[in-house]
């Protein structure tokens, strides 16, 4: 019996669980393989929808499925999360059971979450929209707001879909223009980088918007800490900003299992290869993910595709087939522009960022991603992914050559 | 006064600047940091930020492709 276990079912863990629950079918069936997945939460939500809660008013309770009802039904949930995983001795331990479960292949795919602790006065201060709880309570004030200042943006690295911040303020302008006060707030966006947007040919897009929509940059600003009495931001160096209301994005961190393992980094980010994606030198274990220290940004699209990645790769492993994959490092955020516009960030390891302008298309195409969103979770999107990555979609590797895959819209 | 390694050689913009604004959080007054990457835009991006951050850039140098640059921290408030 080979049992995988897959640490964590949001994203990427439900679309690596899913895949297995594909691939090993008759496996499973002849109880040959098992694929558990533990997560505690009871609900999975569509985080990029966010941003629609905290600035569109949407209704929360669409942006979130039970977690069981994501996972195939040859998938078991132990719905607690894992307290330690070890993977020299391949065991996890369940945090709320405190019992033992051993595997012969782990997956894990723990997410990160933002940690406003960091930053001294942060978490008085201030509402991030990354935190469920805070979106809906960002609508409630935005709603009463008479006016004043406003400030966004980035209040420390990392942290997940870097258009995020770009996009809230974008998002604030639109709903104090269509409210016909929007004289009467100022908008001012604070970044560590020294562009409105971190990559050159996406900040050539943001800034003549910024210019037109009179949003203030202030770049290169370091936050230090904040004075949630005075309503100042302070930067490293000793500049300050004032604010009325604060929505910053604070840095991320991963959950205490990882930062206090023996495979993450000093940072506690999970050391994995960045093509295979196996965890340091296991090689029957894999990271997908948000919780992983690779070089590309923090984003659902890398979760996902990575998911395939690490799916086909334990199967063809349990089944003896020769078709690994390799992931691309593709990336694909959206950033609605407002007034029914949205672009895309879209890069790979090999392919910089290039310039896509926002577009009605743009923003119908972020539309219907969200609402296949769950399909995709369960692996009914795949032929939609192949077609729209291309040859992003993942590398194969088949007797040592490296190859893209072959573009069939059939599926894997 | 330490000296950070900040390797960010295969990451294309803006990894080494990423890298570099992390390292500066956790970097004091005095402290050292030597930003590798084979990202060519780190000369221009290395200069911008220490002049925007008032940081000391001791030199850029290039070797085989790889850019070092290495910037003396010397702007935060409040730290020694
Ligand atoms: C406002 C916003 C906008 C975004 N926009 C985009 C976008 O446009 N495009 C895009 O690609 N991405 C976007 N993202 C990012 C995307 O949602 C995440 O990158 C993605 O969800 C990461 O998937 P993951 O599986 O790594 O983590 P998650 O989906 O966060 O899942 C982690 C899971 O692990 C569980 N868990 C935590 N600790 C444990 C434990 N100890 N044991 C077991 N389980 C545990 C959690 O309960 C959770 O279910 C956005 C995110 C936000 C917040």
């Amino acid at each position: 019996m080979k049992r995988i276990i897959v640490i964590g079912g949001g994203t990427g863990g439900a679309v690596v669980a899913n895949g297995l629950a594909r691939h090993l079918k008759k496996e499973i069936r002849k109880g040959e393989v098992s694929v558990t997945v533990f997560d505690g939460a009871k609900f999975h939500e569509f985080q990029p929808a966010y941003l629609a809660v905290a600035f569109h008013g949407s209704n929360e309770n669409a942006i979130r499925r039970p977690t069981s009802s994501l996972l195939s039904s040859s998938v078991r949930l132990v719905d607690e999360n894992c307290s330690k995983i070890d993977l020299a001795n391949k065991f996890v331990v369940g945090e709320r059971s405190g019992k033992r479960s051993d595997f012969e292949y782990a997956a894990i795919a723990v997410g990160c979450i933002p940690d406003p602790s960091q930053i001294p006065g942060l978490s008085e201060a201030n509402l991030d929209f990354h935190t469920s709880n805070h979106a809906k309570k960002i609508f409630d004030r935005i709603s009463k707001f008479q006016g004043g200042k406003i400030v966004t943006g980035i209040a420390g690295l990392p942290y997940k879909c870097p258009p995020s911040p770009n996009e809230s303020t974008f998002l604030l302008h639109e709903f104090f223009t269509k409210r016909g006060m929007r004289e009467k707030v100022g908008l001012c966006f604070i970044t560590p980088y020294l562009r409105p947007y971190p990559a050159e040919p996406m900040s050539e897009v943001i800034e003549p918007l910024y210019k037109e929509r009179k949003i203030e940059t202030l770049l290169g600003f370091n936050v230090e800490s904040v004075d949630p009495i005075r309503k100042i931001v302070y930067s490293m160096e000793g500049e300050s900003v004032s604010y009325d209301e604060l929505f910053l994005v604070p840095p991320h961190i991963t959950p205490d299992v990882i930062r206090r393992s023996e495979f993450s980094d000093s940072d506690g980010w999970v050391i994995a290869n960045k093509r295979d994606l196996h965890v340091k030198d296991y090689d029957y274990a894999f990271a997908i993910g948000d919780n992983t220290n690779l070089p590309i940004s923090k984003a659902g699209v890398e979760a996902h595709l990575e998911g395939v990645v690490v799916a086909n790769n334990i199967a063809a492993e349990i089944k003896g087939t020769s078709e690994r994959y390799l992931f691309t490092g593709r990336f694909q955020c959206t950033m609605e522009t407002g007034f029914r516009k949205a672009t895309f960030v879209v890069g790979t390891y090999d392919k910089p960022v290039k310039k896509i302008r926002p577009s009605f298309t743009n923003y119908v195409q972020k539309k219907i991603m969200a609402k296949i969103y769950w399909n995709a979770e369960l692996g009914r999107c795949e032929w939609l992914f192949r077609m729209n990555f291309g040859r992003d979609y993942y590398d194969t590797i088949s007797n040592g050559k490296t190859a893209a895959p072959a573009m069939s819209p059939m599926g894997q | 006064m330490a000296t950070i390694i900040v390797d960010s050689r295969g990451t294309a913009c803006p990894g080494p600047i990423t890298d570099l604004i992390r390292a500066y959080r956790k970097a004091a007054n005095g402290d050292l940091i030597e930003l590798l990457a084979t990202d060519v835009g780190i000369k221009s991006d290395a200069k911008a930020w220490c002049e925007r951050t008032r940081n000391e850039l001791v030199g850029i140098t290039e070797d085989a492709g790889t850019y070092k640059a290495v910037i003396r921290i010397v702007s935060k408030r409040g730290m020694a």
